[in-house]
């Protein structure tokens, strides 16, 4: 079977500093795979260079069989990729509804507005309660569930979340990944999903890859995973 | 006393026309992060272009004006798809992006003096005659002046809120980034508002046109203008914008009545001053809409 995400030998980076030197992975349809690595090494990279925010500078990403390389940001989630960005980028002067009505911007999902507004409340009933409310007035907590739900919104068939946890209490961490769970579990959402904490990681991925100097290191089924290896290899 | 009423009457006339001056320029600011120097020679673009179609070649009024507005979108597009875009990409894109609006200013005056001359231009009043209120007269065309700035400033209003492209704009506003990773084409979004924007700066320049005059370096005194009005107000924020514009117009006619024009310029610097110094981001900073 032909993966959903195929990434070849990406090479990418900033200015004059290299940081993905050539990075292979593969995501299939329907799968929870996990990306860590220590922080520096290009996992964040990499998600922006697939997502288009900061496109790779060489080597080929193909989604659904087909190659979206250099494509611009806009076409990309309109493939059905949705980046979930660590930074967020949440239009925070806006009301939580007016970043959800923006999360469906495309025409797809313009379409299936009411359907998708329904499916996020009812993944996070907090948004619902604070619809009218500023995003730059929620807690942590609240505007990672905003960032998810407003990339949920644009009907993507994956989605790739950068440290959703970052800043959180272990309570919030726990509920965010659960959340993640149940998105994967009930929608069939493809995820790749970037961590620094590899316990959650491993719980919710079925595959994990290790990004190490902008090389994946090794590839391990999330059952088997040699934690040791993956602790050695954040230090 | 009446005095006081004719002048706060003014004041607000005026100050309505400011506003509609600064919306052009907070919207392209708030949006893009780009400060139009140009601004104030792009609207005159639009008078002289009104002045030209309606009475050189003999259309009439209103086609004169439509045809004005019209080639202010086209203008704007292109002002960002083949002036600012190739700009935003570098690392010193705001003072790239000032030296371009700049350069712009200085194209269009000398441009517009190798076609129309020196000499002073002004459009036509829209309406005649006038009616008396408890203060005195009230022309006709003063007050359609304000009629028309109103109803551009709620139908501004409408879009920014109510549409889907007003809400692109806003959050194009507030993260670039974010806007990119819901699928808003930004460069698309960038160039409709320069559009939009330019076609709010050429109704300025016709209404500015038919109070006071045009002559081709007059742009530079409309851009500083707009420039203090809307750094007052919070750049990038239209309530903001509005809020100033009537406030300097007010203050403008109040200082000639009791003080004579020569202190306009000085008046307005000094509550310039004094509002950045108790509030450097403007009277509604950090808002879009």
């Amino acid at each position: 079977m032909s993966a959903l995400l195929e990434v070849r030998g990406v090479v990418g980076g900033y200015e004059d500093i290299g940081v993905l030197h050539g990075v292979d992975l593969e995501v299939h349809e329907g799968e929870v795979v996990g990306l860590l690595g220590p922080n520096g090494h290009g996992k964040s990279t990499l998600l922006k260079a697939i997502s288009g925010i900061h496109p790779a500078t060489g080597g080929e990403i193909r989604f659904q069989g087909e190659d979206i390389t250099g494509l611009p940001a806009h076409e990309i989630v309109e493939r059905g990729i949705a980046y979930i960005a660590e930074e967020r980028f949440l239009f925070a002067d806006m009301p939580v509804l007016e970043n959800l009505q923006l999360g469906a911007w495309i025409p797809r999902a313009r379409a299936r507005y009411r359907e998708n507004l329904e499916m996020v409340y009812e993944l996070f009933p907090r948004l619902r309660e604070r619809e009218r409310q500023h995003c730059s007035t929620l807690s942590g907590g609240e505007a990672q569930m905003v960032a998810i739900a407003r990339g949920l919104m644009s009907g993507a068939r994956m989605l790739l979340i950068d440290e959703p946890s970052i800043g959180l209490s272990p309570g919030l961490k726990k509920g965010v990944y659960e959340s993640i769970e149940r998105i994967n579990r009930e929608t069939g959402i493809t995820v790749l999903l970037v961590e620094q904490e590899i316990d959650y990681a491993l719980r919710l991925a079925k595959r994990i890859y290790l990004l190490k100097r902008g090389r994946i290191e090794f590839e391990q089924p999330a059952a088997e995973a040699d934690v040791g290896a993956i602790h050695e290899a954040y230090f | 006393m009446n005095e006081f009423f004719a002048a706060l009457w003014s004041g607000l006339m005026i100050g309505s026309l400011y506003a509609i001056m600064a919306i052009g320029l907070t919207v392209i600011y708030g949006v893009s992060r780009v400060f139009n120097f140009a601004h104030g020679h792009v609207a005159l673009i639009a008078g002289y272009l009104a002045w030209l179609v309606a009475f050189e070649l003999g259309a009439s009024y209103i086609p004169g004006i439509l045809v004005a507005l019209a080639v202010m979108v086209p203008l704007g597009w292109a002002t960002y798809q083949w002036g600012v875009r190739p700009l935003m990409r570098r690392k010193e894109a705001d003072f790239a992006t000032l030296l371009l609006t700049l350069g712009l200013a200085i194209i269009v005056q000398f441009a517009l003096l190798e076609i129309f001359g020196p000499r002073v231009k002004a459009l036509p009043e829209f309406f005649s005659g006038s009616v008396n209120l408890w203060f005195g007269p009230i022309s006709y065309h003063e007050l359609s002046l304000v009629v028309i700035s109103v109803a551009i400033m709620a139908g501004i209003w409408a879009f920014m809120t109510r549409t889907s492209l007003g809400r692109a704009m806003r959050g194009v506003a507030s993260s670039v980034h974010g806007a990119r990773i819901v699928g808003i084409d930004t460069n698309r979004v960038y160039g409709l508002t320069f559009a939009l924007a330019f076609v709010l700066t050429g109704v300025s320049g016709v209404l500015l046109g038919t109070h006071s005059y045009m002559t081709p370096a007059i742009g530079w005194d409309w851009m500083i203008k707009g420039f203090i009005i809307v750094v007052f107000g919070g750049l990038g924020s239209i309530p903001g914008a509005i809020l100033a514009a009537f406030t300097l117009g007010v203050i403008e006619t109040m200082v000639t009545l009791y003080a004579g024009s020569l202190w306009i310029w000085p008046a307005w610097l000094a509550v310039f001053v004094l509002v950045l110094t108790l509030r450097p981001q403007g009277i509604l900073g950090g808002r879009t809409a």
